[in-house]
């Protein structure tokens, strides 16, 4: 049985190869997993129809020059190429956590940020998986993930401007800053 | 049932025709051209000497001295092909004056010349019109390998200069040159990033976007109209789409929460291959140029971005962190049959040249250098060695010669080199950084 499918698996794919190249509109089934529909839940920004009409509806996440940094919260700052929360950078969530839930109107922004030796689009996912694990990491100690939006500015927004390790670990850092609820 | 039959004679028919359209469908030409430039290499020359005198206006005034101009920038085009070895600028052919010509003719033949470009260029209003005609140098006969016209409106010499170059590229290898190309790039002369294109050559700088946030990630459309980008002039990076040579408004493309960055479009320019983590975490998909529709490519809890077609339209090359450092992936179109083509080093920006046959990216190992391997992951050679920092290469269209960034003179310009990694010259020596070169297809 086993061995009958691992043959007939190449066809198949053949096959959906070919549906693809003519633009069949029954959407193939896809071998990978976890397609989702368009404008399926978490698609917030992305809705069907042809692209520059009315394909996405921004203004759904308030604009982030709306939000200003407040005092209380610090950045938290990661190793090279990493995006995991360090302990000590755990501590300084837990009290930035603190804060946002004593003052649960504001909405948070979470900027990542990386150091300029990795390519730019890398670091711009490189700044939104630091991003993302500050905000489950803050999620993890209470605030509520609705009040947190996310944008990572990869290498475009460094702190500092010299070429060594010091300024590189400034930079690679991920920050929350604040809008008035 | 009644319709089968004239359905299957009309599928029989049309069948008919396709084949019969297949079997009188002209040759490939076979410019003489080839002959002469092949022989030429087989007789142990590097290059082929060309002699371009100045051009011999025919009618007109010429106010703003194309009859130089044009020979001097098609002589710069085919010295950078690094085909043509250049001897441009000698006095003009007489207009017409056949036996002074023919005399010309042979003693460039005498001096070594292996061809000659006359051309005659005729200036009425803001229209020029050239005719080149292409002399064999190595036939006693200094036989004409070619003549052909060209006309622009608004007597714009440099293109006019360029498609020249370009035929006559055409005429010795068989491929059209590249010297009808733009490059696009991200540019900080103004305080922030914006986008600009300029000619292949570093002419004509022209500034795209005004809109004063950070704009990214320029990629060509496979027709050279338009560009895919990553813009933060709504605050959030979002994917749009300009058209510089056309007064069009600027386009939005995915505006995902998340970021919606690395465009690459398909070589079919039906869809846009991108980079979106609106599921969570940055995933490769694809982006219906047509319904606007998205779908995955990529499942995976690391990185995966950077996507870049085969020339085919079969396979995407992208990164991803999967396996610890960022490395080289290919998967065929529909996301499946993942394989790893790189494995030491750091390796980001995978450009998949035109000809199929190799993968420019950028490799850290200790400083970032620029690299090639095979798409079976075999023969990965290094092009660049330091100074500085070399990033972000992309392919002329013709797959012989790469733009890339570097720092090596202290800021980001922009450079060019031959797949070989050799020919590296400065393109750009302009204020502020140049960044994320994208070499145009040749335009329409």
């Amino acid at each position: 049985m086993g061995h009958q499918r691992l043959q007939v698996l190449p066809i198949f794919s053949v096959l959906v190869l070919a549906l693809f190249l003519v633009g069949c509109p029954k959407r193939p089934a896809t071998t990978t997993a976890a397609a989702p529909a368009p404008g399926a839940p978490g698609a917030y920004g992305g809705a069907p129809g042809a692209p520059g009409a009315a394909a996405t509806r921004p203004g759904v996440q308030p604009s982030p020059r709306e939000f200003v940094a407040v005092e209380a919260l610090k950045d938290i700052h990661f190793d090279f190429d990493r995006y995991d929360i360090r302990p000590g950078d755990a501590k300084i969530l837990d009290e930035n956590a603190k804060w946002m839930k004593s003052n649960p109107r504001s909405l948070i922004l979470i900027e990542g940020h990386c150091d300029e030796r990795g390519t730019n689009e890398y670091n711009l996912a490189l700044g939104e998986r630091r991003a993302k694990a500050t905000m489950n990491y803050l999620v993890s100690r209470g605030v509520q993930a609705s009040r947190i939006s996310l944008i990572s500015y990869g290498k475009e927004r460094p702190v500092c401007a010299e070429k060594n390790e010091e300024c590189w670990a400034k930079n690679r850092r991920a920050r929350s800053v604040v809008k008035a609820g | 049932m009644a319709p089968p039959r004239p359905l299957v004679l009309t599928l029989v028919l049309v069948w008919a025709l396709a084949l019969g359209g297949l079997l009188v469908m002209p040759a490939p030409i076979h410019s003489q051209g080839v002959d002469v430039f092949l022989n030429v290499m087989a007789g142990g020359s590097k290059k082929l000497n060309i002699v371009i005198p100045e051009f011999t206006l025919v009618a007109g005034k010429d106010a703003q001295g194309l009859a130089k101009k044009i020979p001097e920038v098609a002589g710069a085009d085919l010295r950078f092909s690094a085909l043509f070895s250049v001897v441009s600028g000698t006095p003009p052919f007489p207009a017409a004056d056949s036996e002074t010509t023919k005399g010309m003719l042979k003693e460039f033949a005498a001096s070594g010349a292996h061809a000659a470009l006359q051309g005659l260029l005729t200036l009425r209003g803001d229209r020029a019109e050239t005719e080149m005609r292409l002399y064999d140098l190595t036939n006693p006969d200094q036989r004409l390998i070619t003549s052909k016209r060209f006309e622009l409106r608004g007597a714009d010499g440099r293109r006019l200069a360029h498609k020249i170059a370009d035929e006559v590229v055409y005429q010795f290898t068989g491929e059209l040159g590249i010297a009808d190309t733009k490059i696009a790039y991200a540019g900080s002369a103004s305080g922030t990033k914006e986008l600009y294109d300029m000619d292949y050559d570093g002419a004509a700088p022209l500034r795209l976007t005004h809109n004063e946030s950070i704009n990214l990630s320029p990629a060509w459309s496979p027709d050279g109209r338009s560009l895919a980008f990553t813009s933060y002039m709504r605050g959030y990076p979002y994917l749009y789409r300009l058209f510089p040579f056309e007064r069009r408004p600027i386009q939005l493309l995915a505006g995902f929460l998340g970021i919606n960055t690395s465009p690459a479009w398909s070589p079919d320019g039906r869809f846009v291959a991108l980079t979106l983590s609106k599921d969570g975490n940055p995933e490769i998909y694809l982006l219906n140029m047509a319904t606007g529709a998205t779908r995955r490519l990529t499942s995976h809890p690391g990185i995966d971005t950077e996507p870049t077609w085969s020339p085919t339209g079969r396979e995407i090359t992208f990164i991803s962190d999967r396996t610890g450092a960022a490395h080289l992936f290919v998967m065929d179109a529909e996301g499946a049959n993942v394989r790893q083509l790189t494995f030491a080093g750091f390796n980001t920006q995978p450009r998949w040249s035109p000809k199929g046959d190799a993968i420019a990216y950028t490799s850290r190992q200790g400083g970032n250098d620029i690299w090639v391997v095979s798409p079976d992951g075999s023969n990965a050679r290094r092009l660049t060695a330091g100074p500085g920092s070399n990033e972000s290469a992309s392919w002329a269209p013709n797959g012989r010669h790469l733009v890339f960034q570097s720092s090596r003179l202290g800021s980001w310009q922009l450079f060019t080199m031959l797949v070989d990694g050799s020919e590296q010259q400065p393109l750009t020596r302009g204020a502020g950084e140049f960044t994320s070169p994208a070499w145009s297809p040749r335009l329409p």
